[in-house]
């Protein structure tokens, strides 16, 4: 535990010294403060304008982190032997995974959490600007379950970025794998319901879907996650929902990491 | 007390699983309180064996055990202190941040390691870039900077994979006057290098290492034996040169 903790509190440490992480953040309050001047062109759905934007841009900032921040703590980490600073202390291998993945939890909490306050900043002077008469549909809790629920995926894209730090000798080759990871979590939903509606002029032959079965058990299905634009719409986000994704990702975060110990118990670090 | 049997290490590199024999049969016995030095070219296996030992590289075959521990218990390395080759600490960090880190690592209390940091970071020269980031720094003060780190929890056992290298002159007999004052607390020190005389001057072993086999071991006395074969040459160069120049020819 004692090595989780010291692990972690150093990513993090490390992470927040990063310079990406004050360029994301700049970029995307910049970004929501254009957004409030802009949505004023959309008269009635100026609150939805202002929400749809500037969650995307909380889901971006997050997103910033697995590519660019989680690479650099893990894979680099690996890559030029700075490990060698953790690991020739009494902390395992596992112990060491599971610390920068707390550590990039916390620092992906973090961002998106003050981003969530660009978002409530917004809001703010969107009603300040338009008045309050277009944001009576605004639901904060409708938008913080969602928030949360695209910090689950960015977890869960993070635990992807530990996997392949681990079975990849290059950390561009990680993040190569870790974008189709993404894309593949994104895109998996739709194709499986496209291979359900049966289309008369096209055959799909069946190896194609056994593999997309297969991929469809074993990428995680982040589309789920995304519930932003009922958020955005005021609609109410049920507590179940939440309650289920959130231990899907959970449950989908430890056998990531399990697997990722597995790897890399067995690798050299010559 | 370090003891190494039978130590097997094959790599297997690029697509082909090109095998690379690193280490074959090596056994070594350091006692306790002893300084070990070992010599060889580049390519010997030096710096795998010091890795094998803190279990960041997995040997194929052969047992190792460290004051009665496998190097993959965690409990050995609490006694443990490495300088890898080349070392790399975190750029965006200060080196007190990391003398930090490795307090939290050992359970030390916080006012003791407030303590113990400035008296580690005089030992090495750097008291007066303690909360400097470390991408500030040039090789030889991140070199003083990692031996600051192996040396902060004062270790049992002191393993150093080329601690010269990159250093001045002063660094250098900084070096070496650390593994001194170090060992006469009654420490163990084993280090590696391909410098001849920075192990010649303070070691009470020397084991010569070539193509991943110690091809022997031999004392600072059984040295003052050897008549060298060039005028001018030191003993254990002419003995480096016999042992691994002769494997060289067959
Ligand atoms: N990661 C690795 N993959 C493949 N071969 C390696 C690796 N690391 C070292 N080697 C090979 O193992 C041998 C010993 O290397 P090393 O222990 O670094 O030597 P030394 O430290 O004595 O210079 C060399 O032939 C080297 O090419
Ligand atoms: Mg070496």
């Amino acid at each position: 535990m004692r090595g989780v903790y010291a692990v972690a509190l150093l990513s993090f440490k490390e992470g927040l010294r990063h310079r990406v992480l004050y360029g994301v953040l700049l970029a995307a309050l910049l970004l929501m403060g254009c957004t409030v001047l802009v949505s004023g062109f959309f008269l009635r759905d100026i609150s939805k304008v202002i929400l749809d934007f500037c969650m995307a841009t909380v889901t971006l900032g997050g997103l910033t982190i697995p590519f660019f921040l989680a690479i650099h703590l893990l894979a680099k980490d690996i890559e030029r032997r700075t490990i060698f600073t953790l690991l020739t202390r009494p902390i395992s291998r596992g112990q060491y995974l599971i610390g920068k993945f707390f550590g990039l939890f916390l620092i992906t909490g973090l961002i998106m959490l003050l981003l969530t306050g660009g978002v409530w900043l917004c809001l703010w002077g969107g009603e300040f600007l338009f008045g309050s008469r277009f944001f009576v549909t605004v639901s904060w809790v409708s938008i913080v379950a969602a928030l949360f629920l695209s910090w689950l995926s960015v977890l869960i894209l993070n635990a992807f970025v530990v996997l392949w730090s681990t079975v990849t000798t290059s950390s561009f080759l990680a993040t190569l794998l870790t974008l189709f990871s993404y894309v593949i979590g994104h895109s998996i939903d739709d194709v499986v319901r496209f291979l359900q509606v049966e289309v008369t002029m096209i055959k799909i032959s069946d190896s194609i879907r056994m593999t997309v079965d297969v991929v469809k058990y074993l990428f995680p299905n982040l589309a789920a996650f995304d519930l932003k634009s009922a958020a955005a719409h005021g609609l109410s986000i049920p507590f179940t929902d939440v309650l289920i994704l959130t231990t899907y990702a959970t449950a989908y975060i430890v056998v990531l990491l399990v697997l990722s110990t597995l790897f890399f118990n067995r690798r050299d670090l010559a | 007390m370090i003891q190494v049997s039978q130590l097997q290490k094959t790599y297997m590199s690029g697509v082909r699983r090109k095998p690379t024999n690193a280490l074959v049969h090596v056994s070594l016995h350091v006692e306790c309180g002893e300084i070990f030095g070992i010599i060889g070219p580049n390519g010997a296996g030096k710096s795998t064996l010091l890795k094998s030992l803190l279990s960041l590289v997995r040997p194929n075959s052969g047992t190792i055990k460290l004051n009665g521990f496998f190097p993959s218990d965690l409990r050995c390395r609490q006694s443990l202190g490495y300088l890898p080759e080349n070392p790399c600490l975190y750029d965006n960090l200060s080196v007190n941040d990391h003398l930090i880190f490795i307090a939290r690592t050992a359970n030390l209390k916080n006012p003791l390691a407030q303590q113990r940091i400035p008296e580690v970071l005089a030992m090495v020269g750097l008291d007066h870039v303690r909360h400097k980031q470390i991408r500030t720094f040039s090789k030889g003060m991140v070199q003083r900077a990692a031996l600051a780190c192996a040396l902060f929890t004062q270790p049992e056992i002191l393993i150093l994979d080329e601690p010269m290298s990159g250093l001045d002159p002063l660094g250098r007999k900084m070096v070496t006057d650390i593994i001194r004052a170090y060992n006469d607390q009654g420490n163990t020190v084993l280090f590696c290098s391909h410098v001849l005389t920075d192990v010649e001057r303070i070691c009470d072993r020397i084991a010569i290492m070539d193509r991943g086999q110690l091809a022997l071991t031999i004392t600072p006395q059984e040295l003052l034996d050897i008549t060298p074969d060039v005028r001018g040459e030191s003993p254990l160069e002419t003995l480096f040169v016999r042992t691994v120049g002769a494997g060289g020819q067959q």
